[in-house]
């Protein structure tokens, strides 16, 4: 009998391939874990079109399957028109809605679709089980625009609002009527790049904070990149945004996401297209005045810019 | 006696001080001025059925005003001084009718409405819309007083109120409306109003 004894060299040279094999698993599967799905308006549309629900739902009483449907419907036709609702601090859910409406809309209705059947679901490796006073809650709000009509709407926001928390939830952990409006639906930037990330599988790179502004030396250039690396979100003092009264003191702190599209530059002033309460707004506003509102960036590198 | 010219300017300050925080009553003021109030309402339902905007005056002495101008895709907001020829070529590129929002912005100053928009809102599922104007009368410009707006809303059809004259949801349903969050009082069967911190 033969002993063959072989050296350190012939062992690499022999584990060689089935370690890089399991290698490249172990990465693809990490790489693909967290990667954001992909699919089209018209695979959303044909499986609405198959999908058949009850007249009405035992998880979500005050949820009309007719008017849950059109939701649906509506916001894969027109991802852009999502609504938030006056006077409620849904914004931030409403913000990253852009990304499922735009870029996976089939994963959004299947999604929602289990939720009114089933009362859970699952996106990715994240399970919902909504609370009870949720589920009750959904398709009840009102005064609050055209949200008052989209149950669909209601249910995404409330269900997300009601799984993700955060340190703005410490006194206001349960739902009660009306905490649409208050802490407990409020989104800081930590839960929104959790939500991105963790929930829609983006990579994202992210810069500011709750109460400091990130200091960004030159915004116009840092804005570009981020447009042309993916979709950039603002997190913004929506009392100098969007003005609800003449006050000359006002709060210092961060209220409200907007999604920006474009910005250029002309003779100092910036015209931004940014989107929000289910539209797209053009303004122009001074570089002064954009540092001022601006406490938070964060893009998604979706279109293979790393940096 | 040495402290009484301390006292006199003591109680000349509290009754400045009074008088600046007195309320108004707004159903006067709305008929007072109910004939231009009227007006702005009607030709700004009749200019947004052609092209949607709305018109904000962003400060005290109502000089500079920001128009919201509605497209398919965008919404506009840009801010002017009043009767500024950079506004008429903005109104004209846009194709709306320069001589009616103009005659608007004065009417809206000459009654200290600050904001003119239209608003949804939805009973039993249906859409429905309002004129919402926002008045700030001079009389509540006081330093450290909180802002306070007397907001008009003109429904298209006669509303039903309780006894308390509070606007209610529907003939039907009694429940309290709320419109950006506020409660809304009656001044006429298709007016109402209401005192709030927010403009719009």
């Amino acid at each position: 009998m033969k002993i063959c004894y072989l050296r350190g060299t012939d062992y690499i040279r022999l584990m060689k391939r089935p370690l890089f094999s399991l290698l490249s698993v172990l990465l693809f599967a990490l790489t693909t874990l967290g990667e954001p799905g992909h699919s089209t308006q018209q695979e959303a549309l044909a499986f609405l079109q198959e999908l058949k629900l009850p007249d009405s739902s035992i998880y979500w009483p005050n949820a009309r399957s007719r008017l849950f449907m059109e939701n649906l419907r509506h916001n894969v036709q027109y991802p852009l028109s999502m609504y938030q609702g006056s006077n409620t601090n849904f914004c931030g859910y409403a913000a990253l809605s852009y990304l499922p409406l735009n870029n996976d809309p089939l994963q959004y209705v299947k999604f929602m679709a289990a939720l009114f059947l089933e009362g859970k679901a699952t996106w990715g490796r994240i399970h919902f089980d909504p609370a009870p006073e949720v589920m009750r809650a959904a398709g009840t709000l009102r005064f609050k625009g055209v949200l008052d009509i989209h149950p669909a709407d209601q249910m995404w926001f409330l269900v997300l609002a009601d799984h993700f928390r955060s340190y703005l939830n410490f006194f206001f952990r349960k739902y009660h009527a009306g905490s649409e409006d208050s802490f407990w639906a409020a989104c800081n930037l930590g839960k929104f790049n959790r939500i991105v990330t963790r929930l829609l599988g983006y990579k994202i790179r992210a810069v500011g904070s709750d109460l400091i502004r990130p200091g960004i030396k030159d915004l116009y250039a840092y804005l570009q990149k981020a447009i042309q690396a993916g979709t950039t979100f603002l997190y913004v003092n929506n009392t100098y945004l969007h003005v609800k009264n003449h006050d000359k003191s006002k709060f210092g702190f961060p209220t409200h996401y907007i999604v920006l599209s474009d910005i250029q530059m002309k003779d100092d002033i910036f015209t931004i297209i940014y989107w929000d309460y289910g539209g797209r707004t053009l303004r122009q506003v001074t570089p002064k005045f954009l540092k001022k509102i601006l406490y938070g960036v964060t893009y998604t590198l979706n279109n293979g810019h790393e940096e | 006696m040495r402290n009484k010219p301390t006292h006199i300017l003591l109680y000349a300050a509290f009754a400045l001080l009074a008088c600046a925080c007195k309320t108004m009553n707004i159903s006067r003021y709305y008929r007072y001025h109910q004939s231009v109030l009227d007006s702005i309402e009607l030709v700004y339902k009749q200019s947004y059925k052609n092209k949607p905007f709305s018109i904000e005056f962003t400060d005290r002495a109502f000089d500079r005003v920001s128009l919201e101008l509605t497209t398919d895709t965008l919404t506009y907001i840009y801010e002017f001084w009043v009767g500024e020829d950079r506004m008429k070529d903005t109104l004209r590129k846009y194709g709306f009718d320069i001589q009616v929002v103009n005659n608007l912005i004065t009417n809206m100053r000459s009654v200290d409405c600050t904001w003119i928009n239209n608003l949804d809102y939805y009973t039993d599922e249906r859409k429905h819309s309002l004129v919402y104007v926002t008045l700030w009368p001079r009389a509540f410009n006081f330093p450290f007083v909180n802002k306070k707006y007397y907001i008009l809303t003109y429904f298209p059809q006669p509303q039903y109120f309780d006894s308390d004259g509070n606007l209610l949801m529907g003939r039907k349903l009694r429940r309290i409306r709320k419109i950006n969050a506020e409660v809304f009082r009656r001044i006429n069967d298709k007016v109402c109003y209401t005192l709030s911190a927010r403009f719009r």
